[in-house]
């Protein structure tokens, strides 16, 4: 197997180093390396047929970026816990850093909260009377240059917003991971921003529902009471509809968290109807279905073959239209009792994206103390991180296919 | 109802502080920026203490002894 050519060109990667297995390091800077090989394609990731061995500080434009926007509170860490355990691997702060950092790090992601991009501190917002939603309060330029730097393969010093003091902490170092996740209140507000995202999500959590689990997180807390709370969402909500709503028409996918239509007039918010709202023809994305693509479907699995007490589960799937979009809508209304049941419904979904049968059963098992793992936001949350691995392969694969366009684009 | 597994205090005083805060901070205009921004800094530190509740929660007493003392009889764990 020869290599033909060698490519350099004046961009990117300033840390790229080639090593073959007899251990000769060149250390090439601000130069990017292109090795391909006639015939075959070069295999993905440095190789097993190849001799060679390329490490490009994650180079080569390889991390991938996801977006997930959702208010506070909302369950954005359950979902980010989810999603980093489909990589394998546990999430953890950057060791040795801040205390009080908000990133989260595993062997293929790293997880940003865009918080850190706020431009005015806790009193800064209070001296101009502008909430964390509002657009003014935070710093849409430096967010796009840090992403764009980061998926081109630049290290970036992220500044830390702490969440205890209210302050502006000094930045901290974040190296281009395989997938960067950045999650927060607005990753798709700035349309440069958006344009980075190769794949992109929004939690959409329904007032009612909202509104009761800040009951669950916030009544035991000293200080707060119902009115308290209440007071809160809403003096919140002018700028919520105003600038984080809006977002979900450019979400791909929409995980909407809506109360129980099983039980008449239930506010308890313990039994939910989740929805996930796929877009059709999202490049490398195929939602998922159950039975029969395309068609309308309602279906209520308990029977003799899947135990349900009351109020049961019920499925509905079919497309729809959202905010002009054609997408597919799977919706399950009710809980699991027993979750390793669940792999009955398993069986019936199609375009699942798993590497075996049942992996989405057996994700949901290994995390089956997580807030929602009886529900449809924990089956939908891991069905959206099994989709990103999916995404994520494909797009590795892609650019292994066309080395030298993948750079040039 | 007493706090069951209340954040460490620090965060629970400033919980209690803002609100107390924001509730001034609306008695005179329900709708001004100031009002609202104290909503809003109730609903960050309200969010903070929660995770750090969270956090306290998972700590299992014998995983934290462990990872300090991994060679006692209690901790000790062979691959195979």
């Amino acid at each position: 197997m020869a290599i033909c050519a060698v490519y350099t060109t004046q961009s990117l990667n300033p840390t790229c180093s080639i090593s073959t297995p007899s251990k000769t390091h060149l250390g090439f800077h601000q130069k990017q390396v292109v090795f391909y090989t006639t015939g075959k394609k070069t295999s993905r990731r440095g190789s097993s047929s190849s001799p060679y061995v390329i490490t490009c500080a994650t180079g080569d434009s390889q991390t991938i970026v996801i977006g997930l926007a959702a208010d506070s509170g909302c369950g954005k860490s359950t979902f980010m816990r989810r999603l980093t355990n489909v990589f394998g691997g546990a999430a953890e702060p950057p060791k040795g850093g801040n205390p009080d950092s908000n990133t989260l790090i595993s062997d293929t992601t790293t997880v940003i909260c865009l918080d850190d991009y706020h431009s005015l501190d806790r009193t800064g917002r209070k001296e101009k009377g502008v909430t964390a939603l509002d657009p003014r309060a935070n710093d849409f330029d430096l967010m796009y240059e840090q992403v764009k730097a980061l998926k081109d393969g630049t290290a970036v010093d992220k500044p830390i917003y702490n969440h205890v003091t209210g302050l502006l902490d000094p930045p901290e170092l974040i190296k281009p991971p395989k997938i960067l996740v950045i999650e927060g209140l607005h990753p798709m507000y700035d349309a440069r921003v958006r344009d980075l995202l190769d794949f992109s999500i929004y939690l959409d959590i329904s007032n009612e529902v909202k509104f009761a689990w800040k009951i669950q997180r916030d009544m035991a807390e000293r200080g707060h009471s119902l009115e308290s709370i209440k007071a809160s969402i809403e003096a919140r909500k002018p700028d919520f509809d105003a600038y984080i709503d809006p977002q979900k028409q450019y979400a791909d996918a929409v995980i909407e968290v809506l109360p129980t239509q099983l039980i008449p007039d239930d506010n308890e918010g313990k039994i939910l109807r989740v929805k996930l709202i796929m877009k059709e023809g999202v490049k490398f994305f195929s939602p998922v279905y159950l039975f029969d693509e395309g068609s309308t479907i309602s279906w209520i699995p308990c029977g003799r073959k899947l135990t349900c007490s009351y109020p049961g589960i019920k499925f509905s799937y079919g497309p729809d239209s959202y905010f002009g979009h054609e997408v597919s809508v799977l919706e399950m209304d009710g809980q699991f009792d027993r979750l390793d049941e669940l792999i009955y419904v398993e069986s019936h979904l199609s375009n699942l994206s798993t590497k075996f049968y049942g992996e989405v059963t057996q994700q949901m098992l290994k995390l089956s103390d997580f807030p929602g793992s009886n529900n449809g936001t924990g089956l939908f949350q891991t069905i959206v991180g099994l989709k990103i691995r999916d995404i994520f392969e494909q797009i590795i694969a892609s650019k292994a296919k066309s080395p030298v366009a993948a750079t040039k684009a | 109802v007493r706090p069951v597994a209340a954040a460490p205090d620090k965060i629970s005083e400033k919980v209690a502080d803002s609100i107390k805060g924001a509730e001034e901070a609306c008695a005179g205009d329900p709708a001004s920026g100031e009002c609202i921004a104290a909503w809003d800094e109730v609903e960050e530190l309200s969010a903070a203490a929660s995770h750090a509740r969270d956090r306290k929660k998972e700590a299992d007493p014998l995983e934290t002894y462990c990872k300090d003392n991994p060679e006692t009889d209690e901790c000790r764990t062979y691959e195979d």
